[in-house]
Order: structure tokens, then C-alpha cells, then sequence
């Protein structure tokens, strides 16, 4: 429990620090450059992240109005079993297909299918802040999903049971032309949990059915294709049993004129948030690495 | 020793018979651009910082085909159906701002229109400023 608290008392104070920084890099936002010969109209800050996914996590990103969009996102095994599964990548693994559009401007809408607990999710994020180089230091989304577990159905006892739902405001800054962070907090809420029977024969939840988590991201741009990602999650609820252990994920990302392709490692292997959110038992600090690589595809229409 | 004699004859009138498939290639036809098209005046002033932003947009969009440097040399371009051009030249160069701003919105056949992909009229202005630094 200490060292729960210590570990959140670091993850807030380094929070702290990255919103000091880049407050105080303000001056040297490169928007600002970018508008001299438009004085007139102040214009969103361009490409705060290269995609709308990245690593674990959606970013703040919503795509220009007409954009249509395929996912695939795909976990191998943990790497600690070496040589005997090949790091992971002859394990069983993960994978996400999805899709998505953007009907109109700001809002993205989509639907996916995962692996892990045959998962379909349907998916909303709407951009509601826009960083600019006078107005707003930040740029804000809201992203939310439903998604149905659609495993066989002696997993529930009523098929209400079968929802989850994820909701997260992610708040994110250009810092410079290269360095953009990400901070997101998030709530995840799951119908049914599992439960088990104490030693006074009381029946228990073994989690609760909401958990509060926060997730950080940083890119930083190596040229205008690539780029060097760092990922962070962590929980802020606490459960009575199982609880989830934190992601660490670093990566690197190629994007190209309609496409972007992201290999990285970190500690989740659900892809659905909320999935991720609850029941990571794979620990950062044993070794517990999944290799990934997240393909998006855009279409402009 | 007839038959390795005969193999090299071959294997040489194949090979030159590629490279001139490759040279005599059908000619593009011209590319039509409307007097108003042409004439447009590009609104954004070429200095450094939109040469950098379109340079920018340069590598993500275009480069695969048309070469870092705009000799047609991208990694793409062997795919092409069509010649994606050598912009160092002046057969590019000599073309008012507007006509490029125009191809770069419309495209053609290879060339994809990027009026959607790059909705703002600025980025792709900013593109012509940088194809001016690509001249030889």
C-alpha cells in the first residue's frame, strides 16, 4: 500500500512538472510561427500526435471531417517466457479490427472487434478544445465507448451483465514542433465482476465494478515521419482483490501520407481500455512485456 | 562454349530492350490548367517558416513518389503508371504558383487530389513554397 502511494505521489509530481514545462515553453509554441502571414485568423495547432491511436491509448486527435479510418492493433505474449515461446510472439496473442469515420467536423465514430473475451465495441470522441497559440494552452477530447463481452453466455447470469463502459477526457499540448504530451484521466465501469465467497460464507466482489485510472503519453518527433512514443498508465482505485498492475509502454512510429504504423512493448495485452484498466496482472517490474504494433489506414472522402 | 556465347546474346538484347521500353515510355499528355487556375496569387509569403511546414508536409505526402528532392526518384515511383516529373527542372519551375496549387488540389491518375486530405487551402500553398527550394 506504501508503495502504491509512493508510486501515484511520483506519477502526480512528474505530472505537475510536465504542465509547469510546458506552460513555460509557451513563448516558444511553433504554431505561433506558423500564423505570421495569417494574423488575421488564429488556426488550431496541426498534428499534436500523428494518429488517433497510439500505443495503449487513444490520443487526442480527431481526424479532418471525411476521414475513414482502419485499425488493426494486434499483442503478442509476454516476452519472459524467451526463447521457449520466441518473446511472446509464437504465444497466444490479441488482436483488434476497427473501424472508424468521421461524419462531421470534430466527431469520430467507430466500431471494433477484439480477440480477448470476443469483445465488439462501438466508439465516440469528439474533440472539444483545440490548442491554439493565443487561446487555449491545451487541446481537449472526450472519448467513450460501450463494448459487449460475447463470450458464451454461462459466463453471465444475465445478459446485461455483458456491458462495459469507458469514458476519458484527454488532455494534451504541443509543447515544440517535436514534443507533444498526453495526460487522460479516465472511468471505467463494468456491469458484472467477479465475485467469490468469504470465510463467513458471505458472497464478495472481487473488484469493484468502477475504476479510476490515468494515462500519460509523450511523442517525441525524431524527423517528420518518425517518432519515439512513451506510455503510462495507472490505476487510482483501489480494489479489495486482483489489483491491476500499471502499463509501462515506449515504441516508435512511422507515419506516411495514409498511414500509420506504430511497434512498441508495454505491459497491456487487452487493447480494449477498459479491459486493460482492470485486469492487467502483467507486472513491469518481472518482465512482464507484451510486443504490439498498431496499423492505421485512412481514406479521405 | 556456343551455347554460353549465345546465352550472353540473349541476356543482352533482353537488357536493352528494357531500357529503351523504359525510355520510350508514351509521353504524358499535357496537363490543362485554367487561365484563373494559373493566375491565382498565392496568399502565403515564402520564408522560412512555411518553407519548413511545407517541407514538412513534403515528406509525409509526397516523397514516396516524387523524391526528397523532387527528382522523381521516390521509393514509389518504379510502381508508377506515370512519370512523376523532375520539379528541380524548369519545366516545373516555370509554372506560375497557382498552376502547382491547382495540381496539387485536383491531381491526376497517379497524382492523388489532395483538396481532401489537406482541406486547408494554407498547407497546400505552403507546398508550392516549398517546391520553389527544390529548383536547380
Amino acid at each position: 500500500m506504501k508503495n502504491k502511494i509512493k508510486n501515484i505521489s511520483v506519477y502526480l509530481s512528474c505530472l505537475i512538472l510536465l504542465v509547469f514545462i510546458s506552460t513555460r515553453l509557451n513563448a516558444q509554441d511553433p504554431a505561433e510561427l506558423s500564423t505570421e502571414s495569417t494574423e488575421t485568423k488564429i488556426k488550431p495547432v496541426k498534428n499534436t500526435f500523428e494518429s488517433a491511436v497510439l500505443l495503449d491509448n487513444q490520443t487526442v486527435i480527431v481526424p479532418i471531417k471525411g476521414t475513414f479510418e482502419m485499425d488493426i492493433q494486434h499483442r503478442f505474449g509476454t516476452i519472459n517466457n524467451g526463447a521457449k515461446d520466441l518473446f511472446g510472439l509464437f504465444a497466444p496473442s490479441n488482436i483488434r479490427i476497427a473501424l472508424s469515420y468521421v461524419p462531421i467536423k470534430n466527431l469520430l465514430v467507430g466500431a471494433g472487434i477484439t480477440k480477448d473475451r470476443m469483445q465488439t465495441d462501438i466508439h465516440l470522441k469528439y474533440a472539444l478544445i483545440k490548442q491554439t497559440p493565443t487561446k487555449f494552452p491545451v487541446s481537449i477530447s472526450y472519448f467513450g465507448n460501450m463494448v459487449i463481452d460475447g463470450r458464451d453466455g454461462s459466463y453471465f447470469r444475465y445478459n446485461v451483465h455483458r456491458f462495459s463502459y469507458f469514458n476519458q477526457l484527454i488532455i494534451a499540448r504541443k509543447i515544440t514542433e517535436k514534443l507533444s504530451v498526453q495526460v487522460a484521466p479516465s472511468l471505467s465501469w463494468f456491469n458484472n465482476i467477479e465475485g467469490y465467497v468469504n470465510s463467513n460464507g458471505d458472497i464478495k466482489n472481487k473488484m469493484k465494478n468502477e475504476h479510476i485510472a490515468i494515462s500519460t503519453m509523450i511523442r517525441y518527433k525524431l524527423s517528420e515521419s518518425t517518432a519515439l512514443n512513451f506510455g503510462y498508465d495507472q490505476a487510482l482505485t483501489a480494489h479489495p482483490t486482483n489489483n491491476p498492475h500499471p502499463n509501462l509502454c515506449f515504441g516508435f512510429e512511422k507515419t506516411t501520407s495514409a498511414h500509420n504504423f506504430q511497434i512498441f512493448a508495454g505491459n497491456y495485452y487487452g487493447i480494449v481500455p477498459q479491459s486493460n484498466n482492470l485486469f492487467n496482472q502483467n507486472d513491469y517490474m518481472k518482465s512482464q512485456y507484451v510486443l504490439g504494433f498498431n496499423i492505421s489506414r485512412l481514406w479521405n472522402y | 562454349m556456343k551455347k554460353t556465347v549465345f546465352l550472353f546474346i540473349v541476356a543482352s538484347i533482353i537488357l536493352t530492350a528494357s531500357f529503351t521500353m523504359k525510355t520510350e515510355g508514351d509521353p504524358q499528355k499535357p496537363w490543362v490548367v485554367s487561365d484563373a487556375a494559373k493566375n491565382k496569387k498565392n496568399p502565403i509569403s515564402s520564408n522560412a517558416t512555411s518553407i519548413a511546414a511545407g517541407k514538412t508536409l513534403w515528406n509525409t505526402h509526397c516523397k514516396s513518389c516524387h523524391g526528397s528532392k523532387g527528382l522523381g526518384d521516390g521509393s514509389k515511383s518504379a510502381q508508377l503508371k506515370t512519370e512523376p516529373g523532375d520539379f528541380s527542372k524548369a519545366i516545373v519551375q516555370d509554372q506560375t504558383d497557382g498552376a502547382l496549387f491547382f495540381k496539387i488540389s485536383e491531381g491526376r491518375k497517379d497524382m492523388p487530389s489532395f483538396k481532401k486530405k489537406l482541406p486547408d487551402e494554407e498547407d497546400r500553398w505552403q507546398l508550392v513554397n516549398f517546391m520553389r527550394t527544390l529548383k536547380k
